[in-house]
């Protein structure tokens, strides 16, 4: 016997319970103070700020460490906080006996910032820790709290690893980077306020590349005077890099 | 010296290291693998079903062979659609936040509402509907487990009469009309997802979303003459070679729509030539020369292009045809599949500084690894086996279907 309609009544008690399930579901699983503040349980700001405080900050450990402080307000990690390395400390603040912070001995936590890492800025230290002293824990040579060797790098490589890994597969492979650059004594030490030197004319490129240069034969000639006259060398070569014409 | 040496031998052991200048946050890709099988599984989804909705709604009877097996298939397919993201969200359980607390202003969030109603109502609705009449048969035939099984999916809606089916029909056709857009919607979504992301001068196109669209219908058709031809194969049944042909037809249609809207996004980002273009010409012609050149439009669309003119429009022998067929068909699910990753990846390849290009490396293991992916790309083609042993989408004793001799 036909009855209008007939399958539709299954599907909108279906539709029905489903809508109502949703409907009480939400009910019980949205948290109450969802929404007070913005499109977030409001009780969450509370129940974060009744957190146990787990760091002590870098000012506390003055009161005990001052020495330390002081060697490492003076180094170039002044601005790495005490916790950075050691772990939270602050229930070592309130019992200093009971609780010591970590002390890394191992070569992992350096390299998290000192690993070579291509988007990192040329002229930060950074090794290769598969070919730096591998197997060597860095304190070994390095006071963490004053990393800096009381000698300094004899390779420019030890800060400029980007330039010097894509100068070593270019063209310029051979060449010292004192041939361009004049490099202060001070820079070694003190990079951040002793620059390096860099090429300001023409002359520099010119003289091994321009055609009256007295250089090997193998080296690409130009006029340097003629070709393209309004523009510097690095303009469309980099130096690093010279088969790639920017 | 040593070290020199050694750092070199390094980076000529690794050609495809980072190059120029990036930002720190952009040296590792966030999204991966599974992220590009997202886009692919819910592009055939849609595909398959606006493919079955040509034979319902544009009454294009040549497709009724594949009309029941194309909606079994976006079934399958749905299913498994929403398990890479699931993934790769690390927490899955908080998916159900969407639809708890959903926020109206995210794309993301008001999509699983779509996903949701495209599973229950669109899909779901119509295939039942369309089995209505056959579940109850069966539930009237078979016996045992199976039997109580049928039962339960006839929903207590058990009149078959002639004026109830004839009911059935015309709701089963209205859902399609509505799934139509649905399912423009579902994968449009997905590349309204990429597109509106202005930021990003790889992905920040209107044009995203409709080539999405027209890619799904390719992927989709594809499929279908796929499985169309793989199954018959293993039933020992004939090829409709009307419906084969009318898809391989179908097929080439989309792909000079889905081609040459490709092909007007790019003119128009080189006339465009905005600051982004030397990068994005850099990364082409570098990071992304194998998966966009050779394999999306070399292997993916122009090879599988002209392989279906010359086997529809030429005068070849039927088995001819079937062999050139399939294997275009392949080549375009290679082609969609590189057509995402190039999408995907592509756009996180470039530095923002637009003066760098990082690189990925696929995982083999992992939860974002080939194994992973390769699991998810054919969780639905068992989704589908039992499915069709469950709700068969073809009739045996139609005499159309004629058996091949063993």
């Amino acid at each position: 016997m036909f009855r209008p309609l007939h399958q539709l009544v299954p599907l909108t008690i279906i539709f029905a319970i489903a809508v109502t399930a949703f409907v009480v579901g939400r009910m019980y699983l949205v948290p109450e103070t969802f929404g007070e503040y913005g499109h977030y349980r409001a009780d969450a700001v509370g129940e974060v700020a009744s957190q146990e405080i787990a760091y002590a900050g870098y000012q506390v450990c003055y009161d005990c460490h001052d020495d330390i402080y002081d060697e490492k307000m003076e180094s170039n990690h002044s601005g790495v906080s005490c916790e950075v390395c050691h772990g939270p400390a602050a229930a070592h603040t309130e019992a200093p006996d009971e609780v010591t912070p970590d002390i890394p001995h191992g070569r992992s936590d350096c390299v998290l910032c000192h690993g070579y890492n291509p988007s990192r800025p040329s002229g930060f230290p950074q090794i290769l820790p598969e070919l730096h002293n591998t197997g060597k824990p860095c304190m070994v040579c390095h006071n963490p709290h004053a990393p800096v060797l009381d000698h300094a790098p004899t390779e420019c490589s030890a800060c400029h690893r980007k330039i010097s890994s894509q100068k070593m597969v270019s063209h310029h492979a051979l060449l010292e980077c004192s041939q361009c650059h004049t490099v202060a004594e001070g820079h070694r030490t003190n990079p951040a306020s002793v620059r390096a030197d860099k090429p300001e004319s023409k002359d520099v490129c010119g003289s091994c590349h321009d055609k009256g240069a007295e250089s090997s034969r193998g080296i690409p000639r130009v006029d340097v005077e003629t070709h393209n006259a309004r523009y510097l060398c690095w303009d469309c070569h980099y130096p690093h890099q010279p088969e790639v014409v920017r | 010296m040593t070290h020199t040496l050694l750092a070199a031998l390094t980076s000529l052991a690794n050609p495809m290291a980072p190059s120029g200048y990036i930002y720190p946050n952009e040296f590792e890709l966030h999204w991966s693998l599974l992220i590009i099988v997202y886009p692919y599984l819910t592009g055939l989804v849609a595909g398959a079903f606006i493919l079955a909705s040509l034979e319902r709604v544009f009454n294009v009877k040549a497709l009724q062979p594949v009309y029941r097996l194309s909606l079994l298939t976006a079934l399958a397919f749905m299913i498994i659609a929403p398990l890479p993201l699931l993934a790769h969200l690390g927490h899955p359980e908080r998916c159900l936040e969407m639809f708890l607390t959903p926020h109206v202003a995210s794309a993301m969030a008001m999509f699983g509402f779509v996903y949701a109603w495209y599973l229950s109502v669109v899909l779901l609705l119509e295939i039942w509907f369309d089995y209505r009449k056959d579940i109850v048969n069966w539930g009237n035939e078979k016996k045992g487990f199976m039997k109580y099984v049928y039962k339960a999916l006839t929903l207590g809606a058990t009149d078959i009469s002639k004026k109830s089916l004839a009911f059935d029909e015309k709701i089963g056709r209205a859902i399609t009309i509505i799934g139509i857009p649905s399912a423009f919607l579902l994968h449009g979504y997905v590349g309204f997802i990429f597109g509106s992301i202005k930021a990003n001068p790889w992905w920040s196109s209107v044009l995203i979303p409709i080539v999405f669209i027209f890619s799904a219908i390719v992927s989709g058709i594809a499929l279908m003459l796929i499985i169309y031809m793989v199954t018959s194969m293993f039933r020992w049944k004939h090829i409709d070679m009307k419906c084969l042909n009318k898809l391989a037809e179908l097929l080439l249609y989309a792909m000079i729509i889905d081609f040459g809207l490709e092909f007007l996004d790019f003119i128009h980002r080189l006339y465009e030539s905005e600051e982004s273009i030397h990068i994005l010409a850099e990364m082409i012609s570098s990071r992304l020369f194998i998966s966009l050149i050779i394999s999306q439009i070399l292997l993916g669309s122009l090879v599988p292009m002209v392989a279906l003119v010359v086997a529809r429009f030429g005068k070849f022998p039927s088995e001819m045809k079937r062999i050139l067929y399939f294997i275009a068909a392949l080549l375009v699910q290679v082609g969609i599949f590189s057509t995402r990753w190039n999408v995907v990846i592509g756009g996180q390849l470039f530095s923002k500084s637009l003066r760098g290009l990082t690189v990925y490396k696929v995982d083999l293991f992992g939860l974002e690894g080939v194994f992973m992916s390769i699991l998810l790309l054919l969780a639905p083609l068992g989704v589908l086996y039992v499915l069709t042993k469950v709700l068969p989408p073809w009739d045996d004793t139609d005499p159309g279907a004629a058996q091949i001799q063993k």
